[in-house]
């Protein structure tokens, strides 16, 4: 019976030459075989019903199908040509029991269902969430290309958050509200208070300043009164200065962002490389979370919050 | 973790930008043996030498200082028989002053500088110590002497040698050095 239905399902898009969906198939053949005694089949039925709305929501927005028939991929490009992909998990009882899907957004993805609801329908739904998010990307995408992103490293488009730099270990991280994504949103300066403070108070008193008719970025540079350093005019190694302790930038996915306060040091070091060395001392002392010891290079006080406190609270980014 | 981005950071550097008169290797690859070389210091009694250290990274680095010995057999109050050197930049706090903002560039030219300027009041060989202090022409003729015999690269003798060769005379080193022990006599330990 199964055969059956994978062999209808052959037939069909012999035609099509969708070499990629031809060769899972093939495989699924294989597979199938093997699989029939363990695996309960389902009815035929869902394998026309699957080919009938596939064709009418258009085969190439099919990006993949796995070897059971119950995980597609779609594609889907929004307004500005990004490239979205919707995953949808048909049930068992597929169309009375709701497909599962899921997405890379950076808001929950409801889709309405009823019985009578078909693949195409959940598409638009998508495609209509998509043209909501338009402005949201529209901001974030215009400060992954002008400015230099230190995290995430690789941001998905679920990603709300971005921390920028502004200077030698000088950054800013950002949280786009993805409903009011042109609203001023949420910062935290990160840095040397000697150099942040300025910042800081920049931010507060020109607040009023913003204007949701233009581009975070714009709102940003005008409210800080400054320029963020980007692709085009520095060098990612021309600010993104290592850490003193293990002589890299990143460890494991950390960055050097604890920073000696001493405005002549300003030594960056990572959180738990400082940590590291300053716990061995027995001239540190440790207050709640924090530790407090000499800076290795300029002998000054300086101090990090414990590793496992860190955890707890939750790393920044 | 943090001790094998450094390293290879370290030996990156070294190899581009060494220290006037020091040179320093991996002796074997992914390892944590170094290999370095200090040229003796002009108007020191080391002049005209080459000596040769030994390099070991220990595991904590650089939470923990290089561990480093001199393999060419060098006569001076802070560096006793067994190559070890009496710095305090080799030892941890509150002991020694070894911190992760020095490295193994900074530590060998903390050693050559050590060579130019022993310091008699932390000595490791007592006996050589006091002789620097009340006996310096002694000291100096010694120090000049064992540089002659033991650090002096003699041109026929480097020609012959290929780099396989290279092995046997560190081998040689040491075995020099233990017949040398008995050279100086009631060395008392005063430094750690």
């Amino acid at each position: 019976q199964m055969i059956l239905a994978v062999d209808l399902f052959y037939d069909v898009l012999i035609d099509d030459e969708w070499i990629y969906v031809k060769e899972t198939i093939t495989t699924h053949r294989c597979v199938s075989r093997k699989m029939m005694e363990r695996r309960a089949p389902l009815p035929p039925q869902h394998y026309s019903t699957l080919i009938s709305e596939l064709e009418s929501l258009g085969w190439d927005k099919l990006l993949s199908i796995d070897t059971q028939f119950s995980t597609l991929k779609l594609r889907a490009n929004d307004r500005s040509g990004r490239l979205h992909v919707l995953t949808v998990h048909l049930k068992p009882k597929y169309p009375t029991e709701a497909p599962e899907c899921s997405a890379d957004l950076p808001v929950p993805l409801i889709i309405t269902w009823t019985p009578q609801s078909i693949l195409a329908s959940i598409y638009n739904q998508f495609l209509a969430l998509l043209e909501s998010l338009e402005e949201f990307w529209a901001v974030l995408d215009e400060i992954d290309e002008r400015t230099w992103v230190l995290e995430p490293e690789k941001p998905t488009r679920g990603e709300t958050a971005r921390r920028i730099a502004i200077g030698n270990n000088v950054s800013m991280k950002l949280n786009v509200d993805p409903q009011h994504p042109r609203m001023l949103p949420e910062c935290l300066l990160l840095g040397a208070e000697h150099l942040v403070t300025p910042l800081r108070n920049k931010l507060n008193a020109n607040m009023h300043l913003w204007n949701p008719e233009s581009s975070v970025l714009q709102n940003m540079k005008e409210v800080l009164e400054i320029e963020f350093p980007s692709p085009t005019t520095h060098e990612k190694s021309s600010f993104l200065a290592e850490c003193g302790i293990c002589y890299s930038y990143r460890l494991e996915s950390a960055i050097p962002d604890q920073v000696c306060n001493d405005p002549r040091c300003g030594q960056p070091f990572h959180q738990e490389c400082l940590y590291e060395w300053l716990r061995g001392l027995p001239s540190s002392r440790q207050s709640f979370s924090m530790v407090f010891g000499e800076c290795p290079y300029c002998s000054k006080v300086c101090y990090t919050l414990q590793a496992h406190a860190r955890a707890l609270l939750g790393a920044p980014l | 973790m943090q001790r094998n981005s450094r390293l290879k950071r370290e030996l990156q550097l070294l190899s581009t930008e060494p220290p006037p008169g020091v040179s320093c290797w991996q002796s074997d690859d992914n390892t944590g043996e170094l290999k370095a070389q200090i040229v003796g210091g002009v108007d020191t009694p080391y002049e005209g030498g080459v000596f040769t250290l030994e390099i070991t990274i220990p595991e904590r680095y650089p939470f923990e200082p290089p561990k480093i010995r001199f393999l060419t057999p060098i006569y001076h109050p802070n560096i006793d028989n067994g190559g070890r050197i009496c710095l305090d930049a080799l030892k941890l706090p509150p002991k020694g002053a070894w911190r992760p903002s020095l490295n193994i560039s900074t530590v060998l030219s903390s050693i050559q500088l050590l060579m130019a300027e022993p310091n008699p009041d932390d000595p490791l060989m007592a006996d050589i110590s006091s002789e620097y202090k009340y006996n310096r022409h002694v000291f100096l003729e010694k120090a000049k002497r064992w540089t002659e015999k033991h650090a002096m690269q003699q041109t026929k003798e480097m020609g012959e040698m290929d780099t396989e060769n290279k092995r046997t005379k560190s081998a040689v080193l040491s075995h020099k050095r233990e017949a040398l022990s008995s050279e100086v006599q009631n060395s008392k330990k005063t430094c750690f």
